[in-house]
């Protein structure tokens, strides 16, 4: 059964750090890259996050997956090493190493054990700053990305997520799948790819984070080094993205699969936005584990659907509350109908107090929880950098979570929730 | 990315892998700061073991109950019970009614999961300190407590449906689960451990009611503690809870030879997907078996990484497949080693051919030392990361008490670090021959493999 991620720790506690985890350091150097570090010797490991603003939110229709297939290509040799010889030196020191493209925001991370750390930072700098982009790599790495984007066509969930942001966000970059099309890959050759590394990866666009068993100090010294010597890129337009609109359409499509899929969901606030932290208390009564309302009443009461869950991400453009089932398709009408009861239950009547205490609860822990290995407190660090919401946004946020009320719930609901855009998948 | 994929089966709806063999040991030599102190082990004098450590990553601490059941101790009129129990465990016990306990755990900010495996199964909850005697409470309720409301009895068969859907939705998740039954069929490790649709519609709560009394006796439970607790504390919140449960012997424990595999273990499968999967098993060595140190770092040579053998010669040299892994099951009667692939359907010859050819040159000609410190580093790391959490900790000691032994776990690396090259080729020699591995493969409508 479905008992989704590992979660604890309690309200009053959340926050504060684990014995022998101590605050980040943070710097900016002279060409504007961002550096933070935090010690945690909790184990002999390290993690490297490497966020550049570059991401499906600058790429349009006809080069969809961009920010990606650079990166693909990136991790198939540097300067100094092929891509064998790289994975090789990297395998050597007990690591991995990794680059993609996502919305925001794209990534090289990197971990290892903590011991090599210094190797490790230097591989990381050498991916970055001089990647190879070998002409002859592309179509391979071409036929690669095509070949996912077709594993993830024949997923019946994935496919199904897709076809709902593209509805859901129509005009705006976020529509777009972060692997591109067949199409808008084939139209991108190694020049395109070369112009867009070129574009986005300038010293005031990269942030590197560091957690693990390592001085802070001596971090930073070779940070310093290995990243200072990059010169500031200049300007740099942003271009103009239209507002997404909700079109409140209702969108239903088949595909080979056991199960049905149905995402139901509206436009939600972005990261920073005040309401932020009610629509996340929202979402976890909706479809926030296992006491949340579409698994309790759904899938526990009356066998409706398998997965029961509510998503909503923090991005920093408007955000998408999406609930989602996966069923039989026998069950799908009944199920998709009593998930708009569920929508109408709670745009109608506000949430009692212990509800709203056990989703406050589940919400935070879940948080807590997931701030404790090295790879994902490298990449929160890194990530509120980018998304330009400081490094007391974690506070902030408990803060804001804790202070919801159930008529902000309530208000909410009723907001987010007023229009809807359904996609329906069914099995053919 | 990379870490270590020691693959097979399990019955979660939510993640599937179990981890097959222990990649670690408490006293690594590798960790320059802060070593992990060993565990405390104690035998309750009902049977029950008690296994503490200290562990002060974050404020939390990992309770897990790990049984010495699982899919393998169903009788042919009981399959899919295991499983089925895994689910009606978190539904009630006479003071918890239905719904309550999810609620509780979630609202102080805990959370619980459970895994059905074939040599065990466990049920997991990680909760914020100050609630550690609730929580062993809890689990103690739920190990000889539960109350199978009957009305949720037939809710939950739909869910299992589901489940089973979903697991043939996924590829990768069925391509193993076809390759487990095509490896091991009759014997228990290839059932399906969800069971078999026509058995669960009929199930019943006598059924359900009656395999839980026969496994949950005190003799087969394994309590792991792990977090920031003061160890001392411990033991007398586990003898006011699991230490009350009376006394009862467990099951006596069948062990059928699994059968030796060969060319007829075949299977073709038309799928819906675009693309093709293959997947090729060999029998291995099991838990318990000397091999296994050297079977672990063979496979991590390769199949485990970017630069393991299968990755830099199928999908780097030759370009003839998207992905490859390689996993070790290493379980109680036998293990299993698969290869992994996805690839278009007009290379699943050739694919199948490149895997041949790789494994025959290490039996001819070995691995090389630069491959086999490689793998330990990746050993060593794998169980470094592992730790990073007190779950992390407490999943490799519950999995090598219920499966192996807690000292075999703590000694894994240093065993590891003992393996010669030549060992490594001679289990290659051993058990990979060009016949004796099984096959299936994913063949997409319409084309030809």
């Amino acid at each position: 059964m479905i008992r989704w991620a590992l979660v604890a720790l309690v309200v009053g506690i959340f926050g504060t750090p684990a014995d022998g985890v101590a605050q980040a350091t943070r710097e900016r150097l002279d060409n504007g890259l961002t550096i933070l570090v935090r010690e945690n010797a909790v184990a002999p490991v390290v993690a490297v996050s490497l966020l550049v603003t570059m991401g499906t939110r600058w790429e349009e229709p006809s080069n969809a997956g961009i920010s990606n297939f650079v990166h693909a290509v990136m991790v198939r040799g540097t300067a100094k090493r092929s891509g064998a010889q790289l994975a090789e030196a990297i395998a050597a020191l007990g690591g991995k190493i990794s680059a993609t493209g996502e919305v925001d925001y794209s990534e090289i991370r990197a971990s290892a054990l903590s011991r090599f750390w210094r190797e490790l930072l230097g591989f990381t700098a050498e991916l970055a700053l001089e990647p190879k982009l070998a002409p002859g790599e592309v179509g391979g790495e071409r036929d690669w990305l095509v070949g996912r984007i077709q594993k993830r066509r024949d997923s019946a969930p994935a496919r199904a997520f897709d076809e709902f942001f593209a509805t859901l966000y129509g005009a705006h970059p976020y529509a777009l799948q972060v692997l591109g099309t067949p199409q808008s890959l084939g139209r991108i050759d190694h020049a395109a790819l070369v112009a867009w590394y070129r574009r986005f990866y300038r010293s005031e666009r990269m942030t590197l984070a560091v957690s693990g068993h390592v001085a802070a100090a001596e971090v930073l010294a070779e940070a310093r080094r290995l990243f200072g010597r990059l010169e500031r890129g200049g300007s740099f337009t942003e271009p103009l993205r239209p507002a997404p609109v909700n079109p409140g359409t209702r969108r239903a499509f088949e595909q080979p699969a056991q199960q049905a899929q149905i995402l139901v969901g509206g436009i939600a606030p972005s990261l920073d936005h005040p309401d932020h932290a009610a629509v996340k208390v929202l979402s976890t009564i909706l479809g926030g584990g296992m006491a949340g309302r579409l698994f309790v009443e759904l899938r526990d009461k009356r066998g409706l659907a398998y997965t029961a869950s509510a998503y909503y991400d923090p991005v920093r453009e408007p955000g998408a509350l999406v609930l989602y089932l996966g069923t039989t398709p026998q069950n799908a009408t009944k199920a998709e109908e009593a998930l708009l009861q569920e929508v109408e239950r709670v745009r109608t009547e506000p949430v009692g107090a212990n509800e709203l205490s056990r989703a406050k609860g589940y919400l935070l822990g879940r948080y807590a929880m997931d701030r404790r290995t090295n790879e994902r407190l490298a990449w929160y660090l890194a990530f509120y950098e980018v998304e330009g919401v400081g490094q007391d946004y974690a506070e902030r946020y408990r803060r804001a979570v804790e202070a919801v009320a159930s008529a902000d719930v309530l208000r909410v609901a009723r907001q987010y929730l007023g229009t809807l855009t359904t996609v329906v998948l069914r099995p053919r | 990315m990379w870490r270590p994929d020691r693959r097979a089966p399990a019955a979660n709806g939510a993640v599937l892998v179990v981890l097959l063999l222990l990649a670690g040991c408490a006293t690594v030599v590798g960790l320059r700061h802060g070593a992990v102190p060993k565990p405390a082990r104690e035998v309750l004098p009902n049977g029950v073991v008690l296994i503490v450590q200290e562990h002060r990553a974050s404020d939390v601490v990992a309770l897990q109950l790990w049984m010495r059941m699982g899919g393998r101790d169903e009788a042919a009129s009981e399959l899919g019970l295991a499983h089925y129990i895994e689910h009606m465990l978190f539904k009630g016990t006479p003071t918890r009614p239905p719904g309550s306990i999810d609620t509780l755990v979630e609202g102080f900010g805990g959370a619980s999961n459970a895994f059905t495996s074939y040599d065990t199964t466990h049920y997991d909850f990680v909760v914020p300190a100050a609630h550690v005697r609730g929580g062993i409470e809890l689990l103690a309720d739920l190990a000889v407590n539960a109350s199978f409301p009957p009305g949720e009895i037939d809710n939950e068969k739909k869910v299992v449906f589901e489940e089973m859907n979903l697991i043939e939705d996924d590829p990768e998740k069925f391509l193993l689960r076809r390759l487990y039954e095509v490896s091991y069929s009759p014997h228990p490790y290839g059932r399906p451990l969800l069971g078999q649709r026509e058995f669960i519609q009929k199930l019943t709560r006598d059924q359900l009611a009656r395999f839980y009394r026969k496994h949950f006796v005190p003799r087969n439970m394994v309590l792991v503690v792990v977090g920031a607790v003061e160890p001392a504390q411990m033991r007398p919140l586990v003898d006011a809870t699991f230490g009350r449960i009376a006394a009862a012997p467990p099951a006596p424990r069948e062990a059928p030879a699994a059968p030796a595999l060969d060319r007829t273990r075949r299977a073709d499968v038309r799928r819906a997907e675009k693309q093709a999967y293959l997947g090729l098993a060999w029998r291995t060595a099991p838990t318990g078996n000397e091999d296994i140190y050297a079977v672990d770092l063979l496979t991590y040579i390769l199949g485990d990484s970017p630069s393991s053998r299968l990755n830099q010669t199928v999908r780097e040299q030759l370009r003839i497949v998207a992905t490859i892994d390689a996993g070790y099951g290493a379980f109680e009667q036998a293990g299993l080693v698969t290869v992994t692939a996805r690839l278009e359907p007009a290379d699943l010859e050739r694919a199948e051919a490149a895997i041949l050819d790789v494994i025959r040159k290490v039996r001819a000609e070995g691995v090389t030392e630069a491959e086999r410190q490689r793998a330990l580093i990746t050993a060593e790391s794998s169980y470094a990361f592992d730790i990073e959490t007190a779950e992390g900790l407490a999943k490799t000691y519950g999995q090598a008490e219920t499966t192996w032994t807690l000292d075999n776990e703590l000694g894994y690396l240093s065993r590891l670090r003992g393996i010669t090259a030549t060992q490594i080729q001679a289990v290659a020699r051993k058990y990979f021959g060009d016949d004796n591995y099984a096959r299936v493969r994913f063949v997409p409508e319409g084309a030809s493999p």
